[in-house]
């Protein structure tokens, strides 16, 4: 019993990953929390439900082209509007309350954007992922297994393109100062827009990754946001490590409190984590001392 | 049009060398026809949510304006004061006036909650959990039976005052319209107080503020306990007015939108500029609400377009518009007086 929402609350928790490894960052690359994010993964979960059910895809190759969609979407969304808030600060940083409406404010309009498409009534990506596996007494469906698989890999590319590649040596660059990064000849709008490319992209696999399972639908973003949010808070602003072990631990924590305490107030379980620790240790788990104004 | 600017501003000048408060006992008599200039009910209903409205987006500035902490969960005190309303109406038959002040203090404790946080956590940290605070307070309405879950409380009855009841919104209007007036003009006395410097301290370098002797703590805390009595108080005043019936509905992530929308426009920090805002917002709200997938479209670009293009907001140009007016009046003076220096030294010669 407790194993099976084990397994639950671990895959989910990976999805919410994946969206804070984004959040995470934009967070240290650019200094801004970006309030959208949500909004991508309802949009990359539409454009896999678009290719899957109506171009007949398979579901590799949608996870994939709703990345790179969705990726497309962020740096436009980036370059048009972003830009011109995050480069009046003399850098790329702007502090306040600016890029936090601005960030609201796209949600809105990406929301309802989306409700115009698609319209307002939820649809689940049909994908026949075969019988579930049996190991032991447990059961365990497939579209678990895809969650995991895919989410490993995407963190596997995603540290050895930070780690090992000079493009991914640019982008710590960039996250660490800006000013330095441009003396030494890296090109950091482009690198921006990559930063910003790449968060959007693992958004839209995290709302693919949860198509199958729960329903893909126009207000499914904000939610999922907040739980990304509480997962990047919980392991550490900023810190990449720490959105994986935040994002887990949101997930196990969501679904044990639904499946023992009560069913029905499922979704404030991640917020109280979130606020409290917020309150008890701002930083989170990983993260380092907050950037503050000194 | 200048020249009834200037009478305008001349009058109230005149009137505020007689005594500081006339001009607003001025704006009390000059609101209070106004619901027999309305063509229908529904138009006083209109100005009634307004009033609320300038009541929350007021409540709003303190806290977002003066002191300059990032919240978003604004809605959700707003809510409480509400509910906590529907709830000692309903299932304990009390009178307006206990629930109110009940209201309010149910909405100032709840402040304190929002505020603690706001000692260790800046400007995206602080929204985040105020975001999350107002999304638990909503799901949690939403799922409560005790709280009318989905289909909200009903039934809760308008104000009595010995024995005259409010029983229509042109009656209601006379409890709602004094009500904002005294809550804009608190909100004005605040800001040239001691506190409101204290306020703008902090909001424009915590350290500093720090250094100069200003308590940051306790200043932030009280700037998100009177935002939260603005909010019970409008919260309190929503829930009493007809059809007497909350929903969970009224409270959700677009409410919040739109208030943010209300200080976004108005320019955030400005008084005036945030009454203006929820009075637009308000109305364009109401002639749009068929196009309800549009109309939020609309607000997001709006919200969208202020903070790129026009960042301190409808009241931002105002305020330059008489900074100019006054400038151009100076120099225009000075350039009277230079010429009749340069005259009477002429004629000396």
């Amino acid at each position: 019993m407790i194993v099976d929402f084990l397994v639950v609350g671990f895959s989910i928790g990976l999805v919410y990953a994946i969206v804070a490894l984004g959040i995470s960052l934009i967070y240290s690359g650019l200094d801004i929390v970006h309030f959208a994010h949500g909004e991508f993964v309802m949009f990359g979960a539409f454009f896999g439900l678009v290719l899957v059910n109506d171009s007949g895809l398979n579901y590799p190759i949608s996870i994939f082209l709703a990345m790179i969609f969705a990726g497309l979407m962020g740096v436009f969304v980036e370059r048009v509007f972003y830009r011109r808030l995050t480069s009046k600060g003399g850098g790329y940083t702007v502090a306040g309350m600016g890029m936090i409406i601005c960030g609201f404010g796209m949600a809105i309009i990406l929301q309802n954007v989306a409700f115009l498409i698609w319209g307002a009534e939820g649809h689940a990506i049909q994908v026949d992922f075969g019988t579930p596996l049996k190991i032991g007494t447990v059961n365990l469906p497939k579209s678990y297994l895809w969650i995991l698989c895919v989410s490993v890999t995407l963190m596997a590319v995603l540290h050895f393109f930070l780690k090992h590649t000079k493009a991914g040596l640019a982008i710590r660059a960039v996250a660490a100062n800006k000013d330095i990064a441009y003396l030494m000849g890296i090109n950091v709008p482009l690198m921006i827009s990559l930063i910003f490319g790449l968060a959007c992209g693992l958004a839209a696999v995290g709302g693919v990754l949860i198509g199958p399972i729960n329903y893909v639908q126009v207000e499914m973003g904000y939610l999922i946001l907040i739980k990304a949010f509480a997962a990047a808070v919980v392991g550490g602003f900023g810190s990449l490590p720490g959105a994986i072990l935040g994002g887990l631990m949101v997930g196990i924590f969501e679904t044990l409190g639904a499946a023992y305490i009560s069913g029905s107030h499922k979704d404030i379980y991640a917020f109280l984590l979130l606020i409290a620790v917020l309150v008890i240790k701002p930083t989170g788990l990983l993260g380092q001392l907050a950037k503050s104004k000194a | 049009m200048l020249t009834l600017i200037d009478g305008i501003e001349a009058f109230i000048g005149r009137l505020k060398a007689i005594h500081p408060l006339l001009p607003w006992l001025v704006a009390l008599l000059l609101l209070l026809p106004v619901p027999h200039f309305t063509a229908n009910n529904y138009q006083v209903y209109l100005i009634n949510f307004i009033c609320i409205m300038i009541i929350l987006a007021t409540g709003l500035n303190i806290v977002k304006g003066f002191a300059g902490q990032v919240t978003v969960g604004h809605v959700a005190l707003y809510a409480i004061g509400a509910y906590t309303s529907a709830v000692l109406s309903t299932k304990f038959g009390m009178p307006f006036y206990v629930n109110l002040p009940v209201s309010i203090l149910a909405a100032m404790i709840f402040g304190v909650l929002v505020g603690l946080p706001s000692f260790r956590l800046e400007g995206a940290y602080l929204a985040l959990a105020t975001l999350a605070f107002a999304q638990a307070v909503e799901v949690y309405i939403r799922v409560t039976n005790y709280l009318g879950a989905a289909s909200g409380i009903g039934g809760i009855k308008p104000p009595e005052f010995f024995g005259f009841t409010l029983r229509n919104y042109d009656e209601y209007y006379y409890l709602v319209m004094p009500i904002m007036l005294l809550a804009v003009y608190a909100s004005f006395a605040i800001l040239r107080s001691a506190t409101g410097r204290a306020f703008m301290a902090v909001r424009e370098d915590p350290i500093s503020a720090a250094s100069m002797g200003v308590n940051v703590r306790r200043y932030k805390l009280i700037a998100f306990v009177m935002s939260a009595f603005y909010a019970g108080l409008a919260g309190s005043l929503y829930a009493h007015m007809l059809p007497g019936y909350v929903h969970p509905n009224n409270f959700t992530v677009i409410e919040m939108v739109t208030v943010l929308l209300m200080v976004v426009l108005g320019g955030i920090g400005n008084i005036w500029g945030g009454i203006i805002g929820a009075i637009i917002v308000t109305i364009v709200a109401d002639i749009t609400r068929e196009y309800y997938f549009y109309q939020l479209l609309l607000f997001g670009a709006v919200i969208v377009g202020t903070v790129l293009f026009m960042p301190k907001g409808i009241g931002g140009i105002i305020d330059r518009y008489f900074v100019n007016r006054r400038f151009v009046a100076a120099r225009e003076l000075t350039a009277v007086a230079k010429r009749g220096v340069v005259g009477s030294a002429s004629r000396e010669e």
